[in-house]
């Protein structure tokens, strides 16, 4: 998958690429607006973020460019203001998400994988990790052709935990992901082991193998091997 | 006191300080005149005796009445004298009003056809008291003008001539900096007033240059200080995933956790500034209720894990008027700090009525005065993880919108109840 990352800040760009090339995704880099003009104008990208404040132009502005001659493209908003106004100009002007800064990149990778699957249809609409089957459309979930019950909020641990799957994903990370803002007044995040405690149960039931590794007692993984027991 | 009631207490006792001396000296001018006249009228009435004489009158045990004066006294001295004449005050017996008064005598000494006489008289063409009288009487007036003068003074000094200044005071003290607009200075045809409105209209321009100056940088620090933030999230997960200990990881871990609270403390005080800049403008009626409804299903989650009680007396269809983002943010602040601050097993009650909402829950005892609870940064526990601006939020959100909240704790349970029927 091909992916243009249009940031001024060096560093911030670079923590993009460097997460998202371990994925496998080609990714390109434009520091402020003539240059992402430039690219956007001149090759087609599977999804492009965009960051609004850019040396030489307003993000929102090559959102309008790029949906004008390819309107097909995913794009996701990156933005300093979480400001409704933005968000809702930005989701108008026909981007497919809008995240604010400071993002963790798990969420990033999740997002893109969302609005991929959105955008070429029916094409990833089923991720697959071995046993495992996740319906995006349907919102379901089958070990070896048998539906899982899931609660909606197991089903998007899981989701996300597929969009992520080798990579360590913090307690915080993950509820961030599931509860948003509201995670902010909770000092205690033990509520997350207990949604990972039942979707593990849960798999383990349905005779899927036991993917979900706890580490140390800070985050969790969703290995698509087995670990040697 | 006001300035003008100052101003008429001065001039009226400089008034009367002026008067009482003024009355004085008018005593002491007409009375001298008076004495004046007098001496001249008896020195002549002298010299026509002495004249008299002259000419071989004899006044010797004459008729008490002499010349029509009763008090003309005409003595032959024995011895020779020199010719001379004194003035002398003198007090004597009056009959009629039975007090001595104050009278002017003329005595002279003459010598006549090679005889020595002596020739007095003595009188008062007008009686002390009667100068006195006259001079009060005549200050009285001017006294009961001046009053009146002064009263006139005041009216219109109060009235038309401090127009301006009243007016000016009036937009000082309605001035509010939130509105961010100046005070523009009005031409009043007065020089010091035009000196202080023109002074007034730079300085709350300034206040208001300065106050927004402030509020951008506040909300630009916030802003910038995001992408850094983001910076150092991005590579602590970019750490994460390198091979690392239990130990690392937990530094990773709470490296993360900080990061997280520092972007979350900016981002609140962004609200705040916003909220203060009025970035939220009244917005129309919004159900309140079913904004409440809403959010308890989707706080059940958390509730359940605390295993807290939740009972709701909810009226249907209450109105507020809110801008829709900033009463969910109120709400959610409240109901958050409910479920936090509360204890295990414990309860929260959710009352709303068109009147008021409340919601009550057990917790422990604040450790600051309720009072400081909605001050920035004011924690009950200052070890928490919180960043202690979620009551000044809320606060902020309430006042805005020109409602009352009030907290108060007893007995185990925390109560905040927001007036709805306030204000508007």
């Amino acid at each position: 998958m091909k992916i243009l990352i249009v940031e001024d800040n060096a560093e911030l760009l670079q923590n993009m690429v460097t997460y998202l090339e371990r994925e496998g995704y080609r990714c390109e880099e434009a520091a402020n607006y003539d240059e992402g003009f430039d690219k956007v104008m001149s090759y087609t990208y599977d999804v492009v973020l965009i960051d609004i404040m850019l040396p030489g132009g307003n993000g929102l502005q090559l959102l309008r460019e790029l949906k004008s001659v390819r309107p097909e493209t995913g794009t996701i908003i990156i933005s300093a203001k979480n400001s409704l106004d933005d968000k809702v100009e930005g989701l108008d002007l026909g981007a497919d998400d809008y995240l604010t800064k400071p993002f963790q990149l798990p969420e990033l990778q999740a997002r893109i994988k969302a609005v991929n699957r959105r955008n070429n249809l029916g094409g990833e609409e089923i991720i697959r990790i071995n046993e495992i089957l996740l319906n995006t459309q349907t919102r379901e979930v089958f070990i070896d052709e048998s539906p899982v019950d899931l609660t909606p909020k197991e089903y998007d641990l899981m989701l996300y935990f597929a969009s992520n799957k080798n990579r360590v994903l913090s307690k915080q990370n993950i509820a961030e992901h599931l509860w948003g803002d509201y995670v902010d007044q909770l000092d205690n995040l033990d509520f997350v082991y207990q949604h990972i405690k039942n979707l593990r149960k849960k798999l383990l039931k349905s005779g899927a193998g036991d993917y979900i590794e706890s580490i140390y007692s800070i985050g969790y993984k969703l290995n698509d091997r087995l670990r040697k027991a | 006191m006001k300035l003008i009631t100052r101003f008429i207490i001065i001039y009226l006792t400089v008034t009367v300080i002026v008067l009482g001396i003024g009355g004085v000296i008018s005593y002491e001018i007409i009375k001298s005149e008076v004495d004046k006249e007098l001496k001249f009228e008896f020195m002549e009435r002298i010299d026509r005796v002495a004249y008299l004489l002259e000419r071989g009158r004899d006044f010797h045990g004459s008729r008490r009445n002499i010349e029509g004066d009763r008090n003309l006294v005409v003595e032959r001295l024995n011895r020779a004298v020199e010719p001379r004449d004194e003035v002398t005050d003198t007090l004597i017996w009056h009959d009629r009003l039975e007090q001595n008064e104050s009278n002017v005598k003329v005595s002279a000494y003459r010598n006549i056809n090679g005889e020595s006489y002596y020739i007095s008289t003595h009188g008062a063409m007008i009686e002390s008291d009667d100068i006195t009288e006259a001079v009060i009487k005549t200050l009285l007036w001017i006294l009961g003008l001046q009053i009146l003068g002064a009263f006139g003074i005041g009216y219109f000094v109060s009235g038309r001539l401090f127009k301006p200044f009243r007016e000016s005071l009036r937009k000082i003290k309605t001035f509010k900096l939130q509105e961010k607009k100046f005070i523009p200075a009005e031409e009043t045809g007065v020089v010091e007033f035009n000196e202080m409105n023109a002074f007034v209209e730079e300085m709350t321009r300034k206040a208001v240059l300065d106050y927004e100056n402030l509020k951008e940088f506040a909300e630009n620090a916030s802003h910038e200080i995001q992408t850094p933030l983001a910076i150092a999230r991005g590579k602590l997960e970019l750490l994460s995933e390198t091979s690392l200990n239990e130990e690392q990881y937990g530094y990773v871990d709470s490296l993360e956790r900080t990061v997280k609270k520092l972007s979350r403390l900016s981002e609140s005080l962004a609200l705040l500034t916003k909220i203060d800049n009025h970035e939220f403008d009244n917005g129309d009626a919004l159900n309140i209720s079913e904004l409440i409804e809403e959010s308890i299903t989707q706080f059940s989650e958390f509730l359940s894990l605390r295993n807290l009680k939740l009972e709701t007396f909810i009226d249907e269809n209450v109105q507020i008027n809110m801008h829709p983002v900033l009463a969910d943010i109120l709400w959610t602040n409240l109901f958050q700090n409910a479920i936090k601050h509360n204890i295990e097993n414990g309860k929260i009650r959710i009352e709303l009525t068109a009147q008021s909402l409340t919601i009550t829950n057990t917790g422990n005892e604040p450790a600051v005065t309720p009072s400081k609870l909605f001050e920035r940064f004011q924690k009950s526990d200052q070890s928490s993880d919180s960043i202690g601006l979620g009551l000044s939020i809320i606060k902020r959100i309430v006042e805005q919108n020109d409602y009352e909240i009030n907290y108060s704790y007893a007995d185990g349970w925390h109560t905040i109840k927001m007036i709805l029927n306030g204000v508007k």
